[in-house]
């Protein structure tokens, strides 16, 4: 980039700050970081600046590079991260009207990582950036001390169950011990509620029920965890048995933190982009208003939004369907189509041309940015008329005659779309699977039970993933799950033989 | 405002990447018995690229099991029951025929591999040693003259000027240097020395000791000096080649059925052997003989087609072996392959075990036994073994093993004979592996 570029991209980032505080988005100091495409590629690969060296790492960076060369299209334009100093990159050889989007894009991203209540938690854990560029020094000296090949296997074990973490993203983990206190006194309370009755009245059934809670005591006493847990990792990174060595531990330890921090960004995805798209094209169209950058550029930043927010047949285009939400919600503030005097307004045309001037659209956008995940949008603000107006769809592959697969529109009831992308954004693929014991058998074997919401598990991941569980832990592994409808106990065990 | 400019760029992402494609070639490795059971490989013709295609290989982690075809979301215009998209079929699933990323589809890498680095794969697989390493009987073929070497006398006419000027322009160098040390001169000093007594190294020195140099070259420009021995001659050689060459004689028994199967299981063998000995020997050469009670030469096409009934003379096939060695690959210029397949069956095997330790007697490289039976009851076939075979067994002492039906029986170290019993497609690969092994570690 010539010298001229950048003093002109310092004057238009210092107006685009402006421009964003005057419309009542939160800043911050952001480091641009002026660099190539390649490390673009590198940071989108490694999720983090500065990240420890792995395979899948190394994968995905060769696939976004290949898509990038071959297909001209992947243009790696915008990599910024929640960090409390926020960082971006901004490639070199991008056209300058593009790097100016990308630092309007970012501005937009900014302003989510300070308000929205989910990443505001995700910076809270540690600094994982930091974090991320001392384990990498680390993690070097472990592969020359132990061998790569033996890190691999504990980074390898460790992400492979990485993002088993409570659902609920504000739960903290808590001591077992107090766990165990807690569930305890909790027993004890109810104990109680029974000791005020003269134990001449008692009924068969009061004894009954104090006997087993006397045994739900009992048991407490020893059990491990005294809860489930769905934090896998952690459960295995305090409790193995096996005995986990300190490196691995803290090789562990890091994936789980970078795991937990990154959470709340996938929650929010959707609005982020589309927050941040939003913002971009009113800061576009400011800046082109104001003169500072010119017509010619404006065309080039005209095409590419274009390209971005393109209509996917075969995918979830976050960028053109969350900026489309932003804009649908603004418009219904503004109008004030929401609450029960429009949604059970019967008459057609009124229903359809309503207009109480109530001018809310901007505070409820702040609003949607603020405390609102991906889930919690689909839930409330994907109305029918939003999800037919984005001529959403579910599509199938069938096959067809000598091995062809032909895709077709399977179903487009706004009902059954709502209630797919709702499951989609509160389990992302991860199954619930959760501790339930880990002196399973009296012999620290580790009982795992996965949580059956409607989907077997893929039996030959299952297995693969256990083999992972099981070299952690050490000993036999069990997990409880449901094949075709009957309660299974699927075993990974020193032999590495599986059994059912 | 900070827009900071940074040098670039660490190399984590590309090598990251090799490690992952290291994981990408151990898993073509584990896809290995497939591979080379495939029939689409051996019965091509000319290509040597074949694809693979591997699933991205990924970290294992729980995941839902989704049931048949794939299905998301996507946006656009239609209604239920549009088609808004295809993958073409290949005949094998999996394939992909989509632009990514517009097309739903499964993630699939699709790897284009030689044929020959498979083979570099299973020998690394094998853990045989270096194919350098073994000594390959090779013959020495004469081409005629050639101009070959520089050497120190010949005559005049094969003086080799740019080898000799090369020569003198070391010597000199190297008087100069000799100049200076002896007289603990300056260099350019010494060269107008050198110069003026006109290369000779003692009239140089008297030169300096006496303060005469006249001669005032302001630089060094160095000069060829020549002393006996410096001249250097091109010399003629006899030009040969070293060959080495390998015959495979291919044995089959057509007596009875030869279902597809058998004769499936004979070319896949036959075929990755002589890909294999093509790695080694220059010159492949392959010859059919088919057998019932009496044997003949034939060429490929009826090596495989060919069925007719009648008596099982299996040693009519070694003895035209026999003879094939005798008058056309003599071993002491072919490394001989010979390859019997055959059901079991043999009216005179005592016959065919003296014709045996005939082709071994001639120091063939190895003897392949393949007892083919594809539609055999593995548990039967496990305990049932044919006369032949167990005249083998017995005679040569060989000691059996079995593995997934298929079994495998050799003998001393330096018997060059493995007999092989083998029912599917699976038993290609470990067959073909315990053949070559047994073979790199007779000799």
């Amino acid at each position: 980039m010539k010298k001229q570029e950048i003093e002109r991209l310092v004057e238009i980032e210092k107006r685009i700050k402006e421009i964003a505080e005057e419309s009542g988005l939160l800043t911050t100091e952001i480091a641009f970081e002026v660099t190539t495409a390649q490390r673009v590629l590198e940071g989108m690969a490694y999720e983090f600046p500065v990240n420890f060296s792995h395979w899948t790492f190394g994968r995905d960076y060769e696939k976004y590079r290949t898509i990038y060369e071959h297909t001209g299209t992947g243009i790696p334009y915008e990599q910024v991260w929640n960090f409390d100093k926020p960082k971006a990159f901004l490639v070199e050889t991008n056209p300058f009207a593009l790097n100016v989007l990308v630092i309007a894009h970012v501005y937009g991203h900014v302003d989510f990582f300070l308000a929205n209540r989910y990443l505001k938690h995700g910076r809270s854990f540690s600094n994982v950036v930091e974090e991320a560029r001392n384990a990498s020094k680390r993690f070097k000296e472990y592969e020359a001390h132990y061998g790569q090949k033996e890190v691999e296997k504990v980074i390898d074990a460790g992400m492979s169950i990485q993002w088993h973490q409570n659902p609920d993203p504000f739960f903290e983990e808590q001591d077992e011990e107090v766990v165990r206190g807690r569930l305890m006194s909790l027993e004890r309370a109810k104990l109680e509620r029974f000791e005020d009755l003269k134990s001449k009245f008692k009924k068969p059934e009061t004894k009954e029920e104090v006997a087993q809670i006397e045994k739900r005591l009992e048991k407490l006493t020893t059990k491990t965890p005294p809860e489930p847990t769905y934090d896998i990792l952690n459960y295995i990174i305090k409790k193995s048995p096996k005995p986990l060595k300190p490196w691995m531990v803290d090789v562990l330890t890091v994936i789980r933190n970078q795991a937990r921090s990154l959470a709340p960004n996938r929650k929010t995805k959707g609005l982020n982009e589309g927050w941040a798209t939003y913002w971009h094209v009113k800061i576009m169209r400011r800046l082109f208003k104001d003169g500072l950058i010119t017509p010619e550029e404006h065309g080039i930043f005209n095409d590419f939004h274009s390209s971005i927010t393109q209509e996917n047949k075969a995918g979830f285009n976050w960028y053109r369907i969350y900026l489309a939400l932003f804009e649908n919600i603004k418009e219904r503030w503004d109008k004030g189509q929401f609450g029960r005097d429009y949604e059970e307004e019967k008459n057609v045309f009124k229903h359809s041309r309503w207009d109480t001037a109530a001018g809310l659209g901007n505070q409820k956008i702040f609003e949607v940015r603020s405390f609102y995940s991906d889930r919690m949008a689909v839930e409330e603000l994907f109305t029918d008329e939003f999800i037919r107006e984005q001529q959403l769809y579910i599509w199938m592959g069938m096959s067809g005659e000598n091995g062809e697969v032909i895709y077709i529109i399977a179903e487009d009831d706004p009902e059954v779309i709502r209630e797919i992308l709702k499951e989609q954004f509160t389990y992302y693929g991860v199954p619930l699977v959760r501790v339930e014991n880990g002196n399973h058998n009296s012999q620290n074997h580790l009982l795992l039970k996965h949580v059956w919401n409607g989907y077997d598990l893929d039996s030959k991941y299952m297995n693969a993933t256990l083999e992972k569980i099981h070299y952690l832990w050490g000993g036999k592994v069990f997990l409880e799950t449901r094949v075709e409808n009957k309660e299974t106990i699927v075993t990974f065990d020193y032999n590495n033989k599986k059994k059912k | 405002m900070s827009i900071i400019v940074t040098e670039p760029v660490t190399e984590r992402g590309r090598k990251d990447a090799r490690r992952h494609r290291e994981k990408q070639r151990e898993a073509i490795i584990d896809k290995l018995p497939e591979i080379i059971a495939d029939e689409s490989i051996i019965t091509r013709k000319g290509n040597k690229i074949i694809k693979i295609p591997i699933r991205s290989i990924d970290l294992p982690h729980f995941r839902p099991k989704t049931e048949g075809e794939s299905e998301g979301i996507g946006q656009g215009e239609g209604q239920p029951g549009d088609v808004i998209g295809h993958r073409p079929g290949q005949g094998k699933p999996g394939e992909p025929g989509q632009e990514p990323g517009q097309e739903p589809g499964v993630d699939y890498i699709e790897t284009e591999v030689d044929i020959e680095e498979i083979i570099e794969l299973m020998l690394e697989d094998l853990g045989l040693p270096k194919l350098e390493e073994k000594e390959v009987k090779e013959l020495i073929v004469e081409l005629g003259f050639k101009i070959g070497g520089i050497v120190r006398s010949g005559s005049w006419p094969l003086l080799d000027r740019r080898a000799t000027s090369q020569e003198g322009m070391k010597r000199f160098w190297s008087l100069l240097e000799a100049l200076r040390t002896e007289t603990g001169l300056d260099e350019l000093i010494c060269f107008n020395a050198l110069k003026q007594a006109e290369g000779l190294l003692e009239k140089a020195v008297e030169i300096l000791k006496q303060n005469q140099v006249t001669l005032k070259e302001s630089a060094i420009t160095p000069f060829p000096i020549f002393e006996a021995g410096d001249l250097r001659y091109r010399e003629i050689q006899q030009d040969t080649e070293n060959q080495s060459n390998a015959v495979i004689i291919a044995m089959m028994d057509v007596s009875g059925s030869m279902g597809d199967m058998k004769k499936y299981l004979a070319r896949a063998m036959l075929f990755w052997l002589v890909a294999f000995l093509r790695k080694l020997y220059k010159n492949v050469e392959i010859r059919f003989i088919i057998h019932h009670s009496t044997a003949k030469l034939v060429d490929e096409d009826n090596f495989f087609r060919t069925g007719e009934s009648g008596g099982t003379n299996c040693y009519t096939a070694y003895e035209l072996a026999n003879s094939l060695i005798d008058t056309e690959y003599p071993t002491n210029r072919w490394n001989v392959y010979v390859w019997h397949f055959s059901d079991g069956e043999d009216f005179s095997p005592d016959r065919t075990i003296e014709e045996l330790e005939k082709l071994i007697d001639k120091k063939v490289n190895m003897i392949g036994y393949g007892e083919v039976q594809p539609d055999a009851d593995p548990n039967l076939f496990k305990n049932n073994r044919s006369e032949l075979w167990e005249k083998f067994k017995n005679y040569f002492t060989l000691k059996e093993v079995h593995d997934n039906g298929l079994g495998l029986a050799e003998g001393e170290k330096d018997l060059p004979l493995l007999c092989i019993r083998l029912m599917e497609r699976e038993h290609i690969l470990p067959a073909l592996k315990a053949f070559l092994r047994k073979d790199r570690w007779t000799q």
